[in-house]
């Protein structure tokens, strides 16, 4: 509820009821094993065996042929790919907020990979140069401070930002089947 | 109406605490139930599926779920925030449109990673229950002790449905608990709330089950002893405990007079029973004689994945027809507190 305290203001009263939930996080033996990879600066997926995409994060399965994959079908990816799409964020300075500028999250290609990593932080970047095409590389966090995704869903911490490479940009080719 | 059957039913069994993602547990049940079907993916018209995301802590679970079923090219389909049961009902339904002959229904539960006694609080109306967090248990608790108090079961009674579930079980290599136990032995394992003690209070599992549905004479050709449904029906008791009699379930008694229970003898009941005294109450609403084989896979006591119970039973039900040799069975799945809801699902078989 919105009120932090009960108020007899009015005609209305109001009740808090606060309520959490705790939850057990487990990380599942695919998703363990990518964090593990990226801990030690490098990035895996998943070719599947019978269509040949390969899913960055890996997934344990092929979600389009509903085929399992494990470690044998393990793939290096590159850490560095290009900008499919992204998204100026504006913080709202909520309680807890931390972002004070605005910043740019961006969907990336990876070199290797058949589909995109999403959420993904753009930097050393004017956030009115970010265009489609635009070839980026990796800023690693140090060692030791490479935190994975405990559900395997994204690159946790590991990747501090992606700043552009200063080569030339990607062909509409490159990422057209890529674009949402 | 048109006719349609199960032909197919798998199970992921009871997995305890599993570190798989919900979508790791569900692919290779249904590529089971795909394979033991007969059928190829693209064969299926429809799929609907039953998971709730508030079990995980996962927003949007289910949308991952479909990850599992093969959703590309792109295909029809549904999710309930319910028991795959439910999902079955509706599956069910798009059957009877006539344009598919194939459905999908799953459903999924990781009941491991929360505090159940917690999460299903907030199934209960915000005003006067949730604020007192009346768990589940305490609920059941409540319903058992207006049971006894009405002098329609003894808490000896309680704790023989307890024993025959977990020697049931042995049976049932799916199952979490089961063992050679007696009425003696569950009357003395302590009390979680009274009077409901350890034996009469279902194990936490996570797990996943699928079943396949076709329609008409194709299901003659995919399985040798198909299933058909012959009467399904979910009714629903008043959301407020307050205003109901908990000693009967009134929900549960007008789904069975839909479904046609009492039209002909049932020989296998697998009912919903998550607590032992829910046996008592079904049964009775149910109109089942003593003559009839209540839960033989061991029921929810044994293993009792959430959103996942429900369609096991109506899955053994099939078993029973298509393995052992039944003609006429029920499954049966509940919802909510203390027998809120329940669905009802008379199976018959060919011979």
């Amino acid at each position: 509820m919105t009120p932090d305290t009960e108020t007899d203001e009015g005609d209305v009263r109001f009740v808090r009821q606060l309520i959490g939930l705790d939850y057990a996080v487990r990380t599942n033996p695919v998703a363990r094993a990518f964090g593990e990879a990226l801990a030690e600066g490098r990035i895996t997926g998943h070719r599947c065996p019978s269509c040949g995409l390969v899913y960055v994060p890996p997934k344990g399965f092929c979600p389009i042929c509903t085929v399992p994959t494990g470690s044998e079908h393990e793939v290096a990816i590159a850490d560095r790919g290009i900008v499919t799409s992204w998204t100026v964020l504006t913080p709202i300075q909520y309680a807890g907020q931390e972002e004070r500028e605005d910043y740019a999250l961006a969907s990336l290609l990876l070199e290797g990979a058949d589909g995109t990593v999403g959420q993904q932080r753009l930097v050393e970047v004017a956030l009115d140069e970010i265009r489609m095409g635009l070839r980026v590389e990796a800023v690693w966090a140090p060692e030791g401070e490479r935190e994975p995704d405990d559900r395997g869903y994204g690159l946790g911490t590991a990747i501090t930002g992606w700043r552009p490479t200063g080569e030339p940009d990607a062909p509409a080719d490159a990422y057209r089947e890529h674009v949402l | 109406m048109r006719d349609v059957a199960i032909v197919s039913f798998a199970q992921s069994g009871s997995l305890v605490g599993t570190d798989l993602s919900e979508t790791q547990v569900i692919l290779p049940v249904i590529t089971e139930a795909v394979e033991r079907a007969g059928i190829e993916r693209s064969d299926i018209g429809f799929t609907c599926s039953g998971s709730a995301d508030y079990l995980s802590g996962t927003p949007f679970a289910f949308v991952a779920n479909l990850e599992a079923v093969g959703a590309w090219p792109p295909i029809s389909e549904s999710h309930v925030d319910m028991d795959g049961a439910w999902a079955l009902y509706e599956a069910w339904v798009r059957l009877q449109h006539g344009d598919v002959d194939v459905a999908l229904a799953f459903s999924s539960g990781i009941s491991s990673r929360s505090d159940l006694g917690e999460v299903l609080c907030l199934q209960n109306d915000p005003y006067y229950l949730l604020p007192l967090w009346a768990d589940h248990v305490s609920l059941a608790a409540l319903q058992a002790r207006a049971l006894i108090d009405a002098g329609l079961a003894t808490e000896a009674d309680l704790a023989e449905v307890a024993a025959r579930s977990r020697r049931a079980a042995r049976d049932n290599p799916h199952a979490q608990v089961s063992g050679d136990v007696t009425a003696a032995d569950m009357a003395a394992k302590p009390e979680v709330v009274a009077p409901l003690r350890a034996g009469d209070v279902p194990p936490v599992t996570d797990g996943a089950a699928a079943v396949i549905l076709v329609a008409g004479d194709r299901a003659r050709d995919l399985c040798e002893n198909p299933a058909w449904i012959r009467g399904i029906e979910h009714r629903s008791d008043p959301h407020y405990l307050g205003v109901r009699d908990l000693t009967r379930s009134t929900s549960a008694r007008l789904a069975a007079e839909a479904a046609g229970v009492g039209d002909a003898p049932i020989e296998v009941a697998e009912l919903a029973a998550t607590f032992s005294h829910e046996e008592i109450v079904l049964r009775q609403a149910l109109g089942l004689g003593d003559d009839v084989e209540v839960n033989p896979s061991g029921g929810p006591l044994a293993s009792n994945p959430m959103m996942v119970s429900g369609l096991i039973r109506i899955g053994e039900a099939f078993r029973q027809i298509d393995e052992g040799g039944r003609h006429r069975t029920l499954g049966h799945a509940t919802s909510g507190p203390c027998l809120q809801q329940n669905l009802v699902c008379v199976l018959e078989g060919d011979s």
